[in-house]
């Protein structure tokens, strides 16, 4: 075999390089995406998780409460419990530290018992300057911080003030943190080695008095006395309503668990190129074998089997496959160690917060998708090689080709179809809609099967023409379809793709716009925090509320309190907003109608995510856990629209909120203007009205609709941009599939060129065929990619996203996007083909009839 | 009918041949002979337009066709020429029927009867619907031969037409060109090296570097006389 390889493929590879460096570089491109993605997600789970293990340590167990904490009375009974060898108070605050430039950004504040936290979580030990005095790390007025928030905090490295210097005072920087009174300014007073996302760890005394956390805690992590039995241990506890015993790596199973669809989303659609990959490789072979086929049949006499032509083939797409596989993994990692340096290792998903993770290669992930590159490859080879198998060598040296095209299977197609759709009817497993992607992939496959079957079905029923050159082109259509579709199944298999993802973003990007419409009713938005994690802290006192709707220009204001509740520990935090509700059907994106409150209950309105992830749907009940262990019943009247938490979302009439719960505090307003008031005039009128209610007017955020409306799509263009790279690159490969095909095919129809010249046919019009056969073969290429890339869609639509993100979308189809990327296929697809004409079917095209192989 | 004066053919600075002059009458059957590589095939090329000439004129029916332009030499070859090759060069995809019609069809004069009547001729009847690769290497050529004699050209151009055949296949298909060229009323130039195939023609032409060495008359010279 190696003999053979060495005299019938590589003069092949050398005769035409480009050609085969392209099916090599698809192969490279496709696995060099995935890898990367792989690559880029893996860094930043491992990353994401080493950094909560710093900053939680490693004990055994740990007790949580709900957002707003417990009793540290519960300390005290833990620290005694037998069996318990360490317990550790902590307090976990989400707020904001001013940088030197006056930028606000997140800061994560620890409170901790600096004596007993090290053994538990060395990482988070306070490390006092060389000049801090030694009692500095029960200083409640002391922060440590660790690199990133230093980072952030860049004028840090100031030096002391003259007369501090002068005096030989200690002297320490500080950095003024938002507390709920406003602010306050604390000491720098040394570091920790906590990696990840900016942090700071204050005295657990100071955390309690200065965020409003008096007598309170956020969780205890516990180290087991040996040979004590956690479950015993966990009962004998008897934690109260609210707190439970929790795993130290939940966050870590959390994170991975939530990020799963959004990563594998990510890997399919690298995938793509891949994909597309195997068809030009599919093309590429197809091609050198129908070339090859006097030599092939020449060896069959003189003695090589069926089986030995079939291996020939499939090793030669695999040495492609494996070359392009070892180049996309080199290519992938320096992709990915670019993405990570310059990108984060985020890629748009928001996931891995502050996270900026170091490349970590893994061996096993590129023998994966190395392999992976190699089968696609081969999967890719196997139709041209069985071709290689099925040749009868005494046709082929007659010149005559094989009997016709090989008749495929003509069920295969239909049933790939069928069975496609039946997959894409299936749930998601592991919340990944995995039957759906593989049902994507048999509607392509089905429906490029089809062709063959398809086009000889259409032209039974047209008679052979009597123009000479619609007869050739038809009745070369007719029996050489098989052949076309190859060249053709590139562009089918791209333009779906590319059709696809088309139809998914315009879709996605209309139903956010109709949202967008719906939940920024009002003219201006202020807000006390940036994010949903300072929602504690940055609040707004009731004071300014009710100041703000009096305002001069103001003609209506309503407020909300989003707060932050865990209904499952192995899900992400779901998003509580409670705000004035009096018509929930103008108020909220509803889907469906409301469903009749019974008398005496709580009407809640769920996000879409809600009903996918706890079964929340309209019409059943369950309870809202509040502060305090106290829980909420209430009853589910609505589901509404919500791309903007993916994780759930449960809105609620103010009044009940605050009637439960007691806390009246706010963190948004949305003002309605009155007819000619002027915005700045406005937005100056509510900061002054912040001071004078006891808050910082300065720190008070605006939006208008309109700039968050432009702030979400681009979002929104940005986060998706990725897909439309995807989309060239599936486009291009498939271009270049098909100029592979139609040049070798024209090459190899130089000797009918030739008689063609000699019966009379100018070179002009043997280019005129080629190119109508071209536009031909490609539009009919374009129109069924068309078709299939809209039943892929529907699948990404109906299925996919749902599955993946839990919320829905209405199907919108960009007819006149649509259109010109079909056209612009088609007029690629026949250029190419004149193109290929031209240099085969040269000023001596009629000498080609004495041409021998 | 058919002129050639002074007709040189170089490739660069290698000379094919040099100063032929031929003059074939209407109706005749000539066989040209020689040695391999002396330029047989470049000559009908030439004749036929499909090669340029570096020097020397060629004339059809007083048509000078090396003054015509790649159109006119296409539509000439459509109306006027006939060819049959040694590899028959019949298209795959196409019927045996549809093989032999496609010169009617370029000269938008299709023709079902004229086609039928010539693979009758040929010696295919009931062949017409059936795909090339069904058929023999005889029947094959045969095709070809029909195809070269359905729109009644005035010469027909055979290069080495009995190349692939058995002795006697080959004298089967000589049988068939001879009698239906005669029937057809066409002139015939026809390149072989085989001896038998150049005896059943009217007059054999020996092509050397120099130019056109013998005319010798074969034992059809009198029938085409008479």
């Amino acid at each position: 075999m190696i003999s053979l390889l060495r005299s019938l493929s590589w003069p092949e590879f050398r005769h035409h390089p480009w050609r085969n460096l392209a099916a090599l570089l698809a192969v490279m491109l496709g696995v060099a995406l995935a890898f990367s993605v792989q690559l880029i997600n893996q860094s930043a789970l491992s990353e994401f998780s080493a950094a909560v293990r710093s900053v939680n340590g490693e004990p055994d167990l740990e007790i949580r409460g709900q957002r707003g904490g417990f009793d540290e009375a519960l300390y005290a009974r833990v620290a005694q419990m037998p069996g318990i060898a360490l317990a550790n108070p902590v307090i976990e605050i989400d707020t904001y530290a001013f940088a030197a430039n006056g930028e606000r950004f997140a800061l994560r504040v620890l409170g901790v018992d600096a004596l007993v936290t090290a053994p538990l979580a060395p990482a988070l030990l306070p490390r006092p300057t060389a000049n801090a005095d030694r009692m500095a790390i029960f200083d409640p007025d002391a922060v440590y911080l660790n690199a990133a928030a230093s980072k952030r905090l860049g004028a840090l490295q100031s030096r002391p003030p003259q007369q501090a210097a002068a005096a030989g005072l200690p002297w320490h920087p500080a950095v003024r943190l938002q507390t709920p009174e406003g602010s306050a300014a604390f000491r720098v007073a040394g570091s920790v080695s906590a990696e990840g996302a900016p942090l700071a760890v204050i005295d657990l005394a100071g955390a309690q008095s200065h965020f409003g956390w008096l007598g309170r805690l956020s969780r205890i992590d516990i180290r087991l006395a040996e040979g004590a039995d956690r479950r015993q241990l966990i009962a004998a506890l008897a934690l109260p309503p609210g707190v439970r015993a929790a795993s130290p790596n939940e966050a870590t199973a959390r994170i991975s668990n939530v990020s799963r669809a959004y990563r594998v989303n990510l890997t399919v659609l690298a995938l793509v190129a891949l994909f597309t990959g195997a068809f030009l490789v599919f093309s590429i072979l197809s091609l050198s074998v129908a070339k090859r086929q006097p030599q092939l049949a020449l060896l069959g006499v003189l003695g090589l089997t069926g089986r030995e032509r079939l291996s020939l083939v499939l090793i030669e797409s695999a040495l492609l496959g494996a070359a392009g596989s070892v180049l996309g993994l080199l290519l992938g990692t320096a992709l990915a160690a670019g993405a990570l340096r310059w990108l984060s290792g985020d890629l748009g998903g928001g996931y891995f917060p502050g996270v900026r993770p170091a490349l970590q290669f893994d061996a096993l992930s590129a023998v994966i998708f190395g392999l992976l590159g190699t089968a696609a490859a081969v999967v890719g080879g196997w139709q041209p090689a069985r071709a290689a198998q099925r040749l009868a060598p005494a046709q082929a040296l007659k010149g005559l080709g094989s009997s016709g095209d090989a008749q495929g299977a003509i069920w295969l197609g239909p049933l790939l179809i069928a069975i496609g759709v039946l997959l894409a009817l299936l749930p998601p497993v592991f919340d990944i809609p995995l039957a759906a992607y593989a049902g994507v992939a048999c509607l392509l496959l089905g429906g490029i099967t089809c062709v063959p079957a398809g086009v000889g079905l259409l032209l039974k029923a047209v008679k052979p023409p009597s123009n000479a050159l619609a007869l050739l082109a038809i009745e070369r259509a007719r029996h050489q379809r098989h052949t076309a579709t190859i060249a053709v199944a590139g562009v089918v298999a791209s333009l779906s793709l590319a059709v696809a993802l088309t139809v998914m973003v315009a879709s996605f990007r209309d139903a956010v716009t109709q949202w967008l419409d719906t939940v920024l009713p009002a003219d201006l938005y202020a807000r006390a925090a940036g994010g949903p994690g300072g929602g504690d802290i940055a609040t707004l006192p009731p004071a300014f509320v009710a100041g703000a709707a009096t305002l001069p220009g103001v003609a209506r204001a309503e407020a909300q309190r989003v707060v932050q509740i865990q209904l499952d520990p192995n899900q992400p935090n779901v998003t509580l907003i409670s705000r004035p509700l009096a018509d929930p059907a103008k108020a909220l994106p509803l889907i469906g109608e409301l469903v009749a409150l019974p008398e005496g209950e709580t009407a809640v309105y769920v996000s879409e995510a809600m009903v996918a992830l706890y079964g929340a749907a309209a019409g059943k009940r369950f309870e809202l856990p509040l502060a305090d262990g106290q829980r909420l019943p209430v009853f589910v009247r609505g589901v509404w629209r919500d791309y903007a938490r993916q994780h759930g979302a449960v809105a609620l009439a103010a009044a009940d909120y605050q009637r439960a719960s007691h806390d009246m505090r706010l963190n948004d307003i949305s003002l309605w203007l009155a007819p000619g008031a002027s915005m700045p005039a406005v937005q100056d009128a509510l900061r002054r009205l912040a001071s004078a209610t006891g808050s910082d007017g300065a720190l008070l955020e605006f939006a208008s609709s309109g700039e968050i409306r432009t702030i979400s799509l681009r979002i929104f263009d940005r986060s998706f941009a990725v897909t439309y790279w995807l989309q060239a690159v599936a486009i291009a490969i498939g271009l270049f599939g098909i100029a592979a095909s139609f040049s070798a095919q024209v090459l190899a129809r130089r000797k009918e060129f030739g008689l063609l010249a000699h019966l009379g046919l100018t070179r002009a019009q043997v280019l005129t065929i080629v190119a109508v056969e071209g536009a031909v073969w490609t539009a009919s290429g374009a129109l069924l990619g068309l078709l299939l890339g809209l039943a892929v869609s529907v699948v990404l639509v109906k299925v996919v996203n749902p599955q993946s993100f839990h919320w829905s979308m209405d199907l919108l189809l960009p007819w006149s996007r649509l259109a010109l990327l079909c056209a612009a296929v088609v007029a690629c697809g026949t250029v190419t083909a004149w193109l290929a004409a031209r240099s085969a079917a040269g000023r001596h095209m009629a000498l080609a009839v004495k041409e021998d192989w | 009918m058919l002129n050639l004066h002074g007709l040189a053919k170089h490739h660069g600075s290698t000379p094919v041949f040099d100063d032929v002059n031929l003059e074939v009458a209407a109706g005749e059957f000539i066989a040209i002979v020689g040695e391999s590589g002396v330029g047989k095939s470049t000559l009908l090329n030439c004749i036929a337009g499909l090669d340029a000439v570096t020097e020397g004129t060629v004339h059809l029916d007083g048509v000078n066709i090396t003054a015509l332009g790649e159109t006119e030499l296409a539509l000439m070859r459509r109306a006027h020429l006939g060819f049959v090759f040694q590899a028959f060069h019949v298209l795959p995809h196409l019927s045996v029927a549809n093989n032999v019609a496609l010169p009617l069809l370029l000269l938008r004069r299709p023709d079902a009867a004229r086609v039928a009547e010539v693979l009758a001729a040929v010696g295919l009847d009931g062949l017409g619907p059936r795909l090339p690769q069904t058929l023999s290497g005889g029947q094959l050529q045969r095709v070809a031969m029909a195809r070269a004699l359905v729109h009644r050209p005035k010469l027909i151009l055979a290069d080495e037409p009995t190349g692939n055949l058995d002795p006697a296949t080959a004298d089967r298909v000589m049988d068939t060109l001879r009698a239906q060229v005669r029937e057809a009323g066409a002139t015939c130039v026809m390149v072989t090296h085989s001896q038998a195939a150049a005896a059943r023609a009217d007059r054999i032409v020996t092509l050397t570097a120099h130019g056109v060495a013998d005319h010798l008359a074969s034992p059809h010279a009198e029938a085409f006389s008479a």
